[in-house]
């Protein structure tokens, strides 16, 4: 086979967020803005130097009055900081909020995915190789250039509706999503017509790792934000008068426990479930005095109890959940003993916010409904989900709850399970797979097992995509709904992404161009790489075609954080 | 969720009540002295063409036409009603002329190669399950190859640090040609562990000729035998599940021929009949 085709091989800036970014826009935006003029530039390597960054990785907006910004619920990954105009966070809910039940996807239509399936070609990974070659993006793929712009025709009418909180020139916001890897917590409108700068994950990590300044800064933001919007987010505080809430958010702390980057230490844990027991940090143990209630704000917590020389894992908390409201509400009602009949580890990395127990007996308690508290000190429910629902340990074998947790499959959002007591091996999911995909399967049919259950090597687009952290073009991101997609233009080949997943769930495939020839470096002559992993078939018109296609019902995405589906489908 | 068993329950009461339906009308037909022949062929036939759909629906794997899972649901059903339909057709007995002999040897083949699909891919999932590790079936040559070349390191091996030759003897004569292609295949799919058994008591008999170092290489050994046939268990089970396929899809292509062809000569002389 010939090679017929040599390209420049792809660098971290040849997609800048913004192409019409001028020298003049970053030298306006450092005079303007303080929190990006007070940065040491002299810490930058020449590489990598500051003004590089914000010309790359940040770009100018416009909004009119009335625009939306951004929307609670959609996960972002930029920091926005205000040059001119008003705009107003929106404290609670609203009708501008992201709804969960929309599909922000474009899928192809029947007779589009009709021909795609007519033309798959016979070698994989075909790529138009002009898409590469042109420095522009006009193919409507680069990263947050897709959706039309939402307004409000009366802002005044919202802002009687909805408790608000204004924010003007220098102020930031988006900061919360863009570091936790977590939806927004509220929505923000433009007030007046304003002018944001927006910077990406990229280059705001970049910043924040060389100057301390604005790491603080960012950071104390981020803690000040998340505090009161998670408090307000939680169902256990909704309802509390605002001087209330105020006087409790001045008294809780905000902790974070675990790893912000924690595949490498997690790769590193041999399959051992004591091991990986053991590492995890202890946020609360067993028997200790509660002197606050729980709120996990971001990522998972391990629920244990101590049994005779060891730890018994009984369930998870996750994203909104609390912990340790039952044993407050015993003491409260019953004078019980303050003591935790459960211990908590965080699993990889977790934020949560603690309440000091007194004012949640003082405030928050006696504001509940007493059916929506927990039954009597004998009943055996450990958390309460975000919904205000009292959960009981959960109800799967002992063995089953440790490899879920010690894999941290519940980390997975649409983890693919199969049952390997139904699976024939017929492959009818490989092949629908790579149907979907340029001829290549996104996903290898095998993977860790216990018992009958395999969690198969697919991108189970994460509650918390470590993935994510070092792309250095933001490639690989998430879709606004959560999904966690390659943008294979942007994709520079450097597998940054590949070994950071900790389930090796992330491919490099060298590509070719539509005649079937490989796609070459012109320099090295070296082929070129692109990242490659599950795309939940974002474009398909029926969803998953690997599940899809599975004829012994063996095969299902499942998101760990509904229990009960999880707990249905290893029961059917 | 539905559970399988409701599902299973579900499909056997829409069977039932589509076999009593087929079943009336064949009586009410018999009753007014109508030739229901040709009404039972012609749903029989329209029952055979969406079983063969079936097939084609696997080929356009990326189209939202229902899921798989559903289809196969269809498809076994169907193919009971459609027994029902062929042995009511065929007056539950073999026909006299050649070709509908032989019409009628590969109807009945291909719905019994059909159940025999359905029980295997019901049962040889769990005893895959129950032994070990699931591995891909186009990774098994590989995975065999590495542990051949394993066990002839540590027989080489056993060689330089024992001064020895029984392990390296016992690897020419016995091991080599089983490591050599999968063996036992038939044993392993009827549960047979016999010569499994047979070579694990050879490998232990040789302990008695060997110093300390010898038989923790012996252990080694023993363990990668295990893990040996532990894989060729993987290969039967799997190639028996992918094969019958092999032989019930070609099936269906002569036997939707030689359908056609039954349905013309049943036209062309049929002049006169009712």
């Amino acid at each position: 086979m010939s090679i017929s085709v040599a390209i420049p091989r792809p660098q971290r800036w040849d997609r800048p967020l913004a192409p019409d970014m001028t020298e003049g826009d970053v030298l306006r935006v450092l005079f303007t803005l303080r929190v990006l003029g007070a940065i040491d530039q002299g810490q930058f390597p020449s590489t990598l130097s500051l003004q590089d960054i914000i010309r790359n990785d940040a770009r100018i907006r416009r909004y009119r009055r009335g625009e939306v910004i951004i929307r609670r619920g959609d996960y972002g990954n930029a920091l926005f900081v205000i040059i001119s105009g008003v705009v107003r966070e929106l404290l609670e809910q609203s009708d501008f909020d992201a709804s969960s039940d929309a599909d922000v996807h474009e899928r192809r239509g029947f007779f589009e995915t009709a021909r795609q399936w007519w033309r798959q070609a016979d070698t994989p990974e075909r790529r138009d190789v002009s898409v590469y070659q042109d420095g522009h993006d006009d193919h409507g793929l680069a990263l947050g250039r897709r959706g039309e712009r939402e307004s409000i025709q009366s802002i005044e009418a919202l802002i009687t509706r909805v408790p608000t909180r204004m924010l003007t020139e220098q102020d930031m916001f988006g900061e919360v999503a863009a570091l936790s890897r977590a939806p927004h917590l509220s929505t923000v409108i433009a007030e007046t017509d304003v002018e944001v700068l927006e910077l990406r994950w990229q280059g705001l990590r970049d910043i924040r790792r060389r100057d301390k300044g604005f790491r603080d800064k960012i950071d104390a933001q981020y803690r000040a934000s998340s505090l009161k919007a998670h408090l307000r987010e939680s169902p256990l505080f909704q309802g509390l008068h605002e001087t209330a809430l105020e006087h409790i958010a001045r008294h809780t702390l905000f902790e974070t426990h675990g790893e912000f980057e924690w595949s490498g230490d997690f790769k590193n844990l041999a399959d051992d479930s004591i091991d990986v027991l053991y590492s995890e940090p202890v946020i609360a143990e067993h028997g200790d005095y509660l002197d606050g209630l729980l709120l996990i704000r971001y990522g998972f917590g391990r629920i244990s109890e101590r049994l005779d020389h060891g730890h018994r894992t009984v369930g998870y908390v996750t994203h909104n959940e609390v912990f340790g409201l039952r044993e407050i509400v015993d003491h409260w009602r019953d004078d019980h003993d303050l003591r935790l009949r459960h211990g908590l580890r965080a699993v990889g990395f977790v934020d949560l916010l603690r309440v000091p127990t007194a004012l949640v007996e003082d405030y928050v308690l006696p504001n509940i409904p007493p059916h929506k508290l927990p039954g009597p000190p004998s009943s055996t429910s450990i958390r309460m989900s975000a919904d205000f629902k009292w959960e009981a340990e959960l109800p799967l074998e002992q063995a089953t709850i440790n490899f879920l947790m010690n894999n941290r499959t519940i980390n997975g959002t649409a983890a693919m399970f199969i049952d390997t007591d139904r699976c024939t091996a017929c492959d009818d999911c490989v092949r629908a797979c790579a149907s979907a995909h340029n001829n290549n399967p996104r996903f290898v049919r095998h993977g860790p097992e216990h018992d009958n259950l395999m969690v198969a090597n697919a991108c189970m687009h994460c509650v918390d995509p470590v993935c994510l952290i070092g792309c250095p073009t933001g490639a690989i991101h998430r879709t606004k709904d959560g999904l966690v997609i390659i943008d294979d233009i942007t994709c520079i080949g450097c597998a940054t992404c590949a070994d950071s997943c900790p389930y090796d769930n992330i491919r490099m495939v060298e590509i070719r161009d539509d005649k079937g020839d490989f796609i070459v470096d012109q320099e090295t002559q070296a082929p070129i790489v692109k990242a490659t992993k599950c795309d939940l078939c974002l474009e398909q018109p029926g969803g998953p075609a690997c599940q899809r296609a599975c004829p012994h019902d063996a095969l299902t995405r499942i998101d760990l954080r509904d229990r009960e589906r999880l707990v249905d489908w290893l029961g059917r | 969720m539905t559970t399988f068993g409701q599902r299973r329950l579900r499909n056997w009461a829409i069977t039932g009540m589509m076999a009593g339906l087929i079943v009336a009308i064949e009586l009410l037909y018999d009753m007014s002295l109508r030739d229901a022949a040709f009404l039972n062929g012609w749903i029989l036939f329209a029952g055979m063409v969406l079983l063969a759909i079936f097939n084609l629906r696997k080929k356009l794997n990326i189209l939202p036409l229902v899921r798989m899972s559903t289809w196969l649901q269809l498809h076994i059903y169907t193919g009971l009603v459609c027994l029902l339909l062929f042995l009511l057709h065929t007056d539950f007995s073999l026909p006299n002329g050649p070709f509908e002999i032989i019409l009628w040897i590969l109807y009945m083949t291909m719905t019994i190669s059909g159940l025999v699909g359905v029980a295997l891919s019901r049962f040889l999932p769990h005893r895959i399950s129950a032994r070990g590790e699931r591995v891909i079936f186009e990774r098994i040559p590989v995975l065999r190859a590495q542990i051949a070349r394993d066990i002839e390191d540590l027989a080489m091996t056993s060689v330089k640090e024992t001064r020895a030759s029984t392990i390296a003897d016992f690897y020419v004569q016995e091991l080599a040609p089983y490591l050599r292609r999968p063996k036992h295949l038939i044993g392993h799919l009827i549960g047979g562990t016999r010569p499994e058994r047979r070579l694990h008591v050879a490998i232990r008999e040789l302990e008695r000729y060997l110093d300390e170092r010898g038989r923790q290489i012996l252990v080694e050994i023993d363990h990668l035998v295990s893990a040996k046939a532990d894989l060729d268990y993987q290969y039967a089970m799997q190639l028996t599940l992918k094969s019958w396929l092999f032989f019930h899809l070609p099936l269906n292509y002569g036997l939707m021929l030689f359908t056609l062809v039954h349905i013309v000569l049943v036209y062309a002389f049929a002049t006169g009949a009712p």
